[in-house]
């Protein structure tokens, strides 16, 4: 048949770990809004729908455009990011958010993925030998830091330390003489003390708080208590589907965004979230299969550079609503609402399948 | 030395090395997981509960209590109640603030509502006045986890005159919430009262907005308590004593014993201490010289003075030691061991009988009545009247009293017993102690007949049907003798009634009468040195219905102070 075609046999693992976490997101979309599909849950469905063409749109595309127009992708993301540092939307204190007239989007979601494009462009054309002088890292490194400050300028510290990791990521990937990375990390985690004068109020006290959180329950501290609380009730089973309290009492806060996490393992328990984590790990796992089996340099690279932006996402994210990091605003892929984050991530699989369809595939091991 | 490597692979083993550190990585939020939802979950259900469930009592309505004639003298009446729920500083805050405005809060309020209480309900103010709660449900939709409940308050008829029987009730204590008798009927008879609490469970939301009931358990009110008290007559008595300083009186119904009226002064309003009881107002009551919250009809002993002759002449007749009409002649005073015991009459009663002595209250005849019988055999017949040991009404904290005895004295003062503390008992003063509730008990015994006699507050007890152990050959003369005394005797100037009044007065000393002060008007005597005023009655004559013990602290003498109040409470008894 056509579509048996179209998407081939290799596809069907990253299909099926895909659909159940879309299926789970959907679930937690439901619990989230209190039992109710219209609202919160349709829009996530119509934005989930729309991730799942756009998926499809970027899944028909060669190869060769995405390596071709990727510094161009980069030079207009930048744009917009300017854009929105200088007259973009406010929201929680935030200026993340471009108004486009006929939808609203954070061009910091989209940078990640002009990121990892831009600096697979840019190693794929460099050789083996070249990757091992420092001086032909200087460019990658300005690429990721250029936005890095942008966004932290938002302030949007979750999105930047995501973005740092994926290039971080990528450039070490590429070739980045390991030596001088080592001792660069070493002499970084000394100078970083200094760093807490240029962190603003909230990020300093999120992080005091992160690090104490009973030392204020009421206030900063509420938010990882409350989702600790949650996570914790839910025991190894859980308290069932719609049977979760600390949600739909509103203890928690962001319940159905950066929370999602805790609403689902409130009602699913351990078994439910080690379950979730599972089906990341089998998503890393795709990616990855993609890095192998991709032919060329370019390809590879975008692969691992996506597999590290999943992986980072859902690392971030758990860590967060468990309480072993501090609360920044990092949404969980596919499960979390929001329609930048969702079709970023709908991008990142079609890429996966765009870059590894078979007659661009090369010898995998 | 120049090594050639293809680049594919090491960028394969760097992807690899990522990975496999991404796949590590994953560790550290698995760890933290199980932490919490398989070490920890126990504590964590526990907070969630918390969060979301609060228990609040459902208040029973506490039982009343009604006198005989069906008048409630501890009723409920309801007052608003304001709670609120402490779910997050951050909107108790901001409720205070708004409340503040409405109400004025005072600062021991504020200090209270944001002190650390476990209890995340909290009454934020107990009696809400009407303008008050008209303002506050104009703003009460605006207050998240803030409600005005319902709540009983106790509310006493006639608070003066039953004050000392009822009691009164405080919500201080570990449950705060439901008032708990502390005197009284009210402690008594707590359990049946108190009804049983009901609960409530409600869940709230985070800024504890009640959502749904998860579990209820109605309350159960308290069952009524129905007094033997007629209400009327507590009053009559309670207006009559009144106009004494201090003073107490027990009515007693024969033969079942019900209490009829039990009235002590001064009395205190239970109202205020039952209400929101300040420190300075409590301190009022309770440094009172005069002690009002004492009820002074079973609280209280006091040498029982005169009254005891008829014990000791009980106990010579039974004994048969005397018979009725043998004389001693009284001088004026008994000389033993070269003290002079003075009877009241320092110019001497002459030649005296049984029915004399009695009538007349003459100290002489009783001093040597007394010797003759000796205080072994005293003891045991005063037993027999109930002396000594409480008389099991329904109140707390009865005295029983004192009756010295030769045991007694050892153990207490190491020392053996002398023949004049025998002559002294003999006259009801010295050592000896009784309440005015034993006297009159004392009476009933003497009149009941054949059974037993116990008094009760309480209508429709079970009336204990032992049989007297009075002997009712001696209590017949002394019966004759102590109608007597109210016709010809000390009381005869007030109890000489139609209906023939049977009493007995007596004067206790407080101190002893130096020379030369004997036969002083007593109203020249500082009050506090006065004698304490007894009478104890019974009428009428034919078929006795009614005992009447008086006291009156400090009242001087038993035949002008406390005999006329019997009187009147006689008439008003026999006019029924």
């Amino acid at each position: 048949m056509k579509l048996q075609k179209s998407f081939p046999n290799e596809f069907n693992a990253l299909f099926i770990i895909l659909f159940l976490l879309l299926f789970i997101g959907l679930a937690g979309q439901y619990s989230a809004s209190g039992g109710k599909f219209e609202g919160q849950t349709l829009r996530h469905l119509i934005k989930t729908g729309i991730g799942l063409v756009l998926l499809g749109c970027v899944y028909m595309t060669d190869s060769k455009f995405w390596s071709s127009f990727a510094y161009l992708f980069y030079v207009a993301v930048l744009f917009f990011l300017i854009i929105a540092d200088l007259s973009g939307i406010v929201r929680l204190g935030a200026q993340r958010w471009i108004d486009l007239y006929f939808f609203v989007f954070q061009p910091s979601e989209f940078m990640k993925l002009a990121l990892i494009l831009t600096l697979a462009r840019y190693y794929s054309m460099l050789s083996f030998f070249e990757t091992g002088e420092l001086k032909h890292h200087l460019y990658p490194i300005l690429l990721v830091l250029l936005p890095f400050l942008l966004i932290i300028k938002q302030p949007d510290l979750g999105t930047a330390v995501l973005l740092l990791c994926v290039g971080v990521g990528m450039i070490l990937a590429a070739g980045f003489p390991l030596k001088i990375f080592v001792s660069f990390l070493i002499s970084c985690l000394t100078i970083c003390p200094f760093g807490w004068f240029f962190l603003r109020d909230y990020q300093k006290n999120r992080i005091l708080t992160f690090l104490d959180p009973d030392r204020d329950p009421l206030g900063t501290g509420y938010h990882i208590l409350q989702s600790k609380i949650a996570i914790g009730s839910g025991r190894v089973f859980g308290k069932g589907f719609l049977q979760g309290t600390q949600g739909s009492l509103n203890f928690l806060p962001e319940k159905n965004t950066d929370f999602i996490f805790t609403t689902l393992s409130e009602e699913f328990g351990f078994v439910g979230s080690v379950s979730i984590l599972l089906l990341f790990a089998g998503l890393c796992g795709c990616f990855l299969w993609g890095a192998f089996a991709a032919k060329n340099k370019f390809s590879r690279l975008v692969c691992c550079g996506l597999g590290i932006l999943v992986f980072a996402h859902v690392f971030v994210n758990v860590s967060m609503v468990t309480g072993i990091l501090p609360v920044v605003g990092v949404p969980l892929p596919f499960l979390s609402y929001g329609g930048s984050s969702s079709s970023t991530f709908m991008i990142s699989c079609g890429l996966l399948m765009s870059l590894t369809k078979k007659e661009n595939r090369g010898v995998i091991f | 030395m120049f090594n050639y490597r293809d680049p594919r692979i090491d960028v394969k083993t760097r992807i690899k090395i990522i990975f496999c550190l991404m796949l590590s990585a994953i560790v550290l939020p698995l760890v933290s997981l199980y932490r919490l939802q398989v070490v920890d979950a126990e504590k964590y259900t526990l907070l969630s509960d918390r969060n979301r469930i609060r228990l609040s009592p459902l208040l029973p309505k506490r039982g009343r209590i009604i006198t005989s004639d069906g008048k409630t003298v501890a009723g409920n009446n309801s007052r608003y109640r304001l709670i609120a729920d402490r779910c997050s500083g951050k909107i108790l805050a901001e409720n205070v603030r708004l409340l503040d405005a409405c109400i004025n809060l005072s600062e021991e309020d504020k200090a209270r509502i944001f002190g650390s209480d476990k209890n995340p309900l909290i009454v934020i103010k107990d009696e809400l006045s009407w303008d008050e709660y008209s303002r506050l449900s104009m703003i009460l939709f605006r207050l998240n986890g803030v409600s005005v409940e319902i709540a009983y308050g106790r509310d006493y008829k006639m608070p003066l005159e039953f004050c000392h029987v009822l009691g009164y009730v405080s919500r201080s204590g570990s449950n705060v919430r439901t008032p708990t008798g502390k005197t009284g009927i009210e402690a008594v008879f707590n359990a049946k009262l108190s009804g049983e609490t009901g609960t409530v469970q409600t869940e709230v939301n985070a800024v504890g907005k009640k959502i749904r009931v998860t579990d209820s358990r109605d309350p159960k009110d308290g069952e009524d308590v129905v007094l033997t008290i007629d209400s009327e007559l507590q009053k009559y008595v309670c207006d009559l004593l009144s106009r004494e300083k201090a003073g107490a009186c027990v009515v007693l119904g024969i033969p079942d014993g019900e209490v009829l009226a039990m009235v002590s002064v001064p009395a205190f309003d239970p109202n205020l201490i039952s209400g929101r009881m300040t420190r300075a107002r409590w301190e009022a009551v309770i440094k009172d010289p005069l002690f009002p919250l004492m009820n002074r009809a079973v609280e209280c002993s006091y040498p029982p003075g005169s009254i005891f002759k008829i014990i000791v002449a009980f106990a010579a007749l039974s004994e048969g030691i005397i018979s009725p009409n043998d004389q001693i002649f009284c001088s004026g005073g008994v000389k033993l061991d070269d003290r002079v015991f003075h009877c009241w009459n320092r110019s001497g009663h002459g030649r005296m009988n049984l029915r004399d002595a009695l009538k007349f209250s003459c100290d002489c005849y009783f001093f040597e009545t007394a010797k003759k019988v000796g205080i072994d055999r005293i003891v045991k017949y005063a037993k027999k009247f109930g002396f000594g040991s409480e008389t099991g009404i329904e109140l707390p904290g009865e005295n029983a009293g004192l009756l010295p005895s030769k045991k007694w004295k050892f153990l207490k003062y190491g020392a053996f017993w002398k023949p004049y503390e025998t002559m002294i008992i003999g006259i009801g003063q010295g050592a000896i102690l009784a309440t005015l509730l034993q006297s009159a008990v004392m009476m009933g015994k003497l009149y009941s007949g054949d059974y037993d006699f116990s008094p009760t507050l309480i209508r429709g007890v079970s009336k204990n049907r032992a049989e007297n152990p009075v002997n009712r050959e001696c209590a017949d003369i002394i019966k004759k003798a102590l109608y007597r005394v109210c016709t010809e005797g000390t009381a005869a100037g007030s109890c000489h009634t139609s209906y023939g009044i049977s009493g007995k007065t007596g004067s206790s000393q407080v101190r002893q009468i130096k020379t030369g002060e004997a036969g002083i008007n007593s109203k020249l005597i500082p009050w506090k040195y006065r004698d304490h005023a007894f009478f104890t009655g019974c009428a009428p004559r034919e078929n006795p219905k009614y005992v009447v013990a008086v006291m009156i602290e400090h009242g001087g003498g038993g035949a002008s102070a406390a005999a006329p109040v019997a009187r009147q409470i006689f008439d008003k008894l026999m006019a029924k």
